[in-house]
């Protein structure tokens, strides 16, 4: 059986058998896993009964295309046609549409045009298949009628791209009369896309159940293609039944989190070659050791022994997790991680005692390096996470400086501690708060913990001065507007709008806003209304 | 005037080039990177990946500085600007702008267009628009390149790369792109694309990361490059325009400047665009300040000093060169204006020569400095961030010549190193010299030798048996060298007619280019002059325009200040109504004044006439009066208004609310 089929054997077998004899003229197939491996599936399914010498009854043409490519519908219109035709424009000669000989009918203008080209096609193709039915002589009055199939991927998509079309789309071959199928695939259920008052008729219902860890196994293990090549590369074919163990695991460590083949796939992909270097490495050294032996015979990879593959998935499935981690968020690519990930060089001969554990994760450093920002727009981030974070009331006694000190903080404590029990604000997502507010507590930020950096200024003598001449600098208006280009601000108020001052939200999460304020040694947790 | 222009600008373009190629420089490795990545992006998949992926760079570029895109932009598309032949063409680019990408109809219509967009290359066959492709059809560009390829005959190994270089990638509707990296995926197999993305917000918390789902990333090959950035590259800059005994810049920038600039880019802007900004403004200030900055780079000849215009400027040069040595000035007579010339270039050799030793000084001690930390010694304590003192306050401490105790602790630390490391620590500073420009080696000469020496006594190495040789050598050495860089690192300010050439102590203004908006706007209503017309300043500083003489908004905004919290309009205008009333007396008194000033016979006639026309005040006239007055009183208050003095508060009739309190005029 070819690989393409595992887990789809039911739906080819239906497909295959509606399509062959008499398909209903509108199928919805719901898959929620992985849209578009059912895609792949059914196109290799339609080439084959297309490229099949005809079996039953009729020629079959069908056209795949994608509904998020086709955003208008001359789009839709053009490449159905030009896929069902087989019809590449030419840039030489100005990219024309598939059209007839001599006939400059636009197909493309709205719906009519459309059934129109689908009618030209289907007789043009009529047309030719007759004219090599004539050639073979055996040209029979139902061989050369014409059977079209159009299927539509991320078919949800119509809804709001091209709502108008989905009535006509789902009743076409009542429209054009002409022996054609439309199949409509999507990861949603029709009922969340179906057009209102009945306008479409119910669709022929397919519906894909996600596919078992077992089915996944073994299309992992169908795909690993061995290489022509005959020097000793990862995918060697008598490392195949290494990779089929490997796959297991790798399918055991994933499937709780991961249904989608292609995710598994793609972690498979990073952690083969690094999972198999040892044996190459051991190889190559038994080659070097061997040199004299001229023999091609021992020159051969062999598959690796039972106690080899042990010791690698001893080495190895602590890894696996960590790919699945990296990878599935794709924080990483397959590639870079493959490269970052490759074992020590002759992990197999090293002693088991010898072998470092899993380096450390480089999780935290990053974010300690992670905003190279200049100073005054640390504290902007900062005072916009307070200001999105503590409610505007409690702004007097967070930052208020009055005589006492202690004062401020104590009541602070009491006031959260005797309200009813609620979600905190960091929890809820930050709040809009105006520009005003935001330069404030960026003044009562800056008074505490930035007057030592300075350079001198003696014209300011009355407390707080230079601090307010520093918050209603221009370069902290340009900060705050460059820091929403960056989107680590959020403006709420629209850009067009001149009255009364903008809005702003905080884009940062609590832990950048912690770093931040570590780095500017602001007590953050005591700023705040409501502390972790 | 005209002639300082000139120079300025040439002193100024000489310090760009220089900046501008240090910053090309430091982005060069990171360019050649993505320039290989770009290269390289299809040529070795990862075998056993689902489906082939896009590959995407993103070059994170906190500062945002244009410099680097265009970096970039000229690598990717010198080839196929302007060669007419695209066979050995490595990448066609087209540029996608936030404008473009309102809705993925116009963005697919800008990126597909920015490619096929060449006619030098490929003219386009005529065809009706209605039947052919849409222009925003990918298949356009598919077709597009597959002709290219055909016409030029292009193989399969060398497919030129379509680079999409999305600026201001965080301005992009995220809706919008995810449609386009989902399309550009269907054909991906097709159409070798490449995206660069121009990130400007920081490298992690990744904006990609975050705002788009996973199912659109899992489409993406993602590597990321950040540009260098942050005080390192600031130091870079300043090091190697200011203090490299390879360039020497026509004005040396003072410490005032340097710590201003220093405090901006970590406060406010780490681009090396706005320490651009602040170079060019000392430099332009430096220039239209002081009128003997003429003579930078050259002195102009006999002939156009002794015109009769340039006298004053012969007399201003004259008494600054005799303020410098009132001793001997008096003797040598340089009253002739050959010998002023004379003494000026004088002046001019002797202040580069100085600045000169002033580098090569520098130079030593961070050669020294650098030596010391990477032979594990704590050194001086430069780059030490904790305590702030980084090379920026060095290189103003070199200036101000106060660097006299870290020489005398590196003579210290000199004398008790071993004797191997002595050798390196010599070699170094014999290729140091060795490294210096001709006309620089030739005046250290004598400190030249003096290393050779140094070498030539420290013993061969393996021969340990003379244990007294080493602190000997090294202490002679120490002793010597703590004099000879104390001698470099002198003062620039003693030179003659020294702030000609270095803008010394004087601070940076930093309301040329960081004002603060409030004290600003509300200094110019307090003192509209000071900004109408800077070059009366001088004259009418002491004396403090009256009331009505300035001019409406000034008026109503000074009585304003003296109001309450809520202002009642009607009282407003009546203050207002009565300093017009005196302006239009005063004015008319001055009027009168000139009139009888100006000339006498027709004094009496206007006298007369103004009496007349006082006499009757007729009713016509003074309500034409009055609504003049009303009309001045309406604009000014819209002027406030619009400049956000007023708010509108419903609370109380006819009053506005007063929100500028803080007045500390």
């Amino acid at each position: 059986m070819e690989s393409w089929k595992f887990g789809y054997e039911e739906l080819c077998d239906e497909l295959s058998t509606l399509i062959a004899n008499f398909p209903p003229p509108f199928i919805y197939i719901y898959d929620t896993a992985c849209p578009r491996i059912t895609g792949s599936t059914i196109a290799t399914l339609l080439d084959r009964i297309v490229s099949t010498d005809p079996g039953p009854s009729k020629r079959i043409h069908f056209a795949k295309v994608n509904a998020i490519a086709c955003l208008t519908a001359r789009l839709l219109y053009d490449s159905i046609l030009n896929v069902l035709a087989k019809w590449s424009p030419d840039w030489n000669d100005g990219c024309p549409n598939w059209s007839l000989e001599g006939d400059t009918q636009r197909f493309n203008e709205n719906f009519d045009g459309f059934i129109h080209g689908l009618r030209a096609v289907s007789s043009h193709l009529r047309d030719k298949s007759k004219v090599k039915g004539k050639g073979k002589e055996r040209m029979k009055s139902e061989a050369d009628e014409v059977r079209l199939v159009i299927v539509i991927e991320c078919a949800e998509r119509l809804k709001e791209t091209l709502p108008e079309l989905l009535v006509p789309l789902t009743r076409l071959t009542e429209l054009t009369q002409l022996d054609l199928s439309v199949i409509l695939l999507s990861e949603v259920r029709w009922e969340a896309i179906r057009p209102p008052l009945g306008a479409s008729p119910d669709p022929y219902f397919i519906d894909l159940p996600p596919l078992s860890k077992e089915v996944i196994v073994q299309r992992l293990i169908f795909n690993f293609t061995p290489s022509n090549d005959l020097s000793a590369g990862p995918y060697h074919a008598s490392l195949k039944g290494l990779y089929s163990h490997f796959a297991t695991v790798l399918c055991d460590v994933c499937y709780p989190f991961v249904h989608d083949p292609l995710e598994i796939e793609y972690i498979a992909a990073a952690r083969w070659p690094g999972f198999v270097q040892p044996v190459l490495d051991e190889h190559r050294r038994f080659l070097a050791d061997e040199m004299d032996l001229d023999d091609p015979e021992q020159a051969q990879l062999e598959p690796p022994a039972e106690v080899v593959r042990m010791r690698l998935s001893r080495l190895f499935n602590a890894s696996l997790s960590a790919a699945l981690e990296e990878l599935y968020p794709r924080l990483t690519n397959a590639t870079d991680w493959a490269a970052k990930n490759k074992p020590e060089p002759d992990l197999l001969s090293a002693q088991p005692a010898e072998i470092p554990r899993g380096k450390d994760q480089p999780g935290k450093s990053s974010e300690a390096a992670a905003l190279a920002l200049p100073r005054m727009s640390r504290f902007i981030l900062v005072a916009t996470f307070l200001a999105s974070t503590n409610p505007g009331k409690s702004d007097i006694r967070m930052f208020g400086r009055g005589l006492d000190e202690k004062k401020r903080r104590r009541r602070v404590r009491k006031t959260t501690k005797s309200g009813p029990t609620k979600v905190p604000q960091r929890l809820l997502g930050p709040v809009a708060f105006p520009l005003d507010r935001l330069l404030a507590i960026l003044g009562a930020l800056l008074e505490e913990n930035d007057v030592e950096t300075r350079l001198l200024a003696p014209e300011f003598k009355i407390p707080g001065e230079y601090t307010d001449m520093e918050t209603s600098r221009v370069a902290v208006y340009s900060a705050v507007m460059e820091l929403t280009s960056m989107r680590l601000i959020h403006r709420t108020t629209p850009g067009d709008r001149i009255d009364g001052p903008p809005s702003f939200k905080c884009g940062i999460s609590y832990d950048v806003a912690l770093a931040l304020a570590k780095e500017l040694s602001i007590p953050l947790n005591d700023l705040m209304w409501d502390p972790a | 005037e005209k002639l300082r222009i000139d120079v300025y600008t040439a002193a100024w373009e000489k310090c760009l080039d220089r900046i501008k190629s240090i910053v090309r420089a430091l982005h060069a490795p990171i360019a050649s990177e993505i320039k290989h990545e770009i290269h390289t992006s299809y040529d070795q998949p990862l075998p056993g990946l689902p489906y082939p992926e896009i590959p995407v760079i993103g070059i994170t570029d906190p500062t945002s500085s244009s410099t680097f895109l265009d970096q970039i932009a000229a690598h990717t598309d010198s080839f196929d600007l302007e060669k007419r032949d695209a066979s050995n063409t490595v990448a066609f680019t087209s540029h996608l702008y936030p404008n473009d990408c309102n809705n993925v109809m116009s963005a697919m219509k800008a990126l597909i267009n920015g490619f096929v967009d060449r006619p030098h290359l490929l003219e386009k066959g005529k065809g009706r628009s209605g039947i052919s492709l849409a222009k925003y059809d990918i298949e356009t560009l598919l077709a597009w390149y597959t002709a290219i390829r055909d016409t030029y005959d292009l193989t399969e190994q060398c497919k030129p790369k379509l680079v999409v270089l999305f600026h201001d990638f965080e301005q992009l509707d995220p809706l919008v792109i995810q449609d386009i990296f989902s399309i550009s995926s269907l054909y991906i197999s097709r159409l070798p694309l490449v995206f660069i993305l121009a990130l400007s917000s920081p490298a992690s918390p990744s904006y990609l990361h975050s705002t788009y789902p996973r199912s659109t990333l899992a489409l993406l090959r993602f590597s990321n490059y950040t540009v260098p950035s942050g005080t390192k590259v600031l130091e870079e800059v300043l090091l190697r325009t200011f203090f490299d005994t390879n360039f020497e810049p026509d004005v040396i920038i003072g410490p005032g400047v340097l710590t201003f600039i220093a405090d901006y880019y970590n406060r406010h802007n780490s681009s090396v665009d706005a320490v651009l900004n602040i170079l060019q403004l000392a430099h332009l200030r430096h220039f239209s300040g002081e009128v003997l900055t003429l003579v930078v780079k050259s002195t102009p000849s006999s002939e156009t000093l002794s015109e009769d215009t340039s006298l004053p400027f012969v007399e201003e040069m004259l008494s600054r060169l005799q303020s410098f040595n009132p001793s001997s000035g008096r003797d040598r007579s340089i009253s002739s204006i050959p010998s002023l010339i004379a003494a000026t270039d004088d002046a001019r050799n002797s202040m580069y020569s100085r600045a000169r030793q002033m580098r090569v000084g520098f130079g030593i001690v961070k050669l020294i400095q650098d030596f010391m930390t990477s032979q594990g010694y704590k050194g001086l304590d430069w780059d030490n961030s904790a305590k702030g003192v980084d090379i920026i306050d060095v290189m103003i401490g070199a200036l101000q010549g106060d660097l006299r105790s870290d020489v005398k602790y590196l003579g210290t630390m000199i004398k008790k190193l071993e004797i191997s490391q002595l050798g390196t620590l010599f070699g170094n500073l014999h290729t140091f010299y060795n490294a210096l420009p001709l006309y620089i080696r030739s005046s250290e000469e004598e400190a030249r030798m003096n290393v050779i020496l140094a070498i030539n006594a420290i013993p061969p190495s393996g021969d340990d048996g003379v244990p007294g040789v080493s602190p000997l050598v090294a202490a002679n050495f120490a002793g010597w060298l703590v004099k000879y860089i104390n001698n470099l690192l002198t003062p620039l300010e003693d030179e003659p007619l020294w702030d000609i050439w270095y803008t010394g102590a004087s601070s940076f203004p930093s309301p040329l280019i960081n004002p603060s908006v409030r004290a600003t706007v509300v200094a110019g209503l307090l003192h509209p002059y000071d900004f109408a017309e800077p070059s009366r300043k001088k004259d009418e500083e002491q004396t403090d325009p009256a009331l009505w003489e300035l001019p409406d908004t000034s008026i109503l905004f000074h009585r304003y200040l003296d109001s309450g919290k809520m202002l009642n309009i009607y009282d407003w205008f009546t203050a207002f109504q009565q300093e017009l009333e005196t302006q239009r007396k005063n004015l008319e008194e001055r009027a009168l004044a000139v009139r009888s000033g100006q000339s006498s016979p027709r004094k009496r006639g206007g006298k007369g006439k103004i009496k007349e026309k006082e006499k009757p005040e007729s009713e016509e006239e003074v309500d034409r009066w009055q609504l003049e007055i009303q009309a001045r009183f309406v604009r000014a208050l819209q002027d406030l208004d619009y400049l956000g003095f007023l708010k509108h508060t419903g609370r109380k009739a006819d009053h506005v609310q007063r929100v500028v309190f803080d007045m500390h005029d």
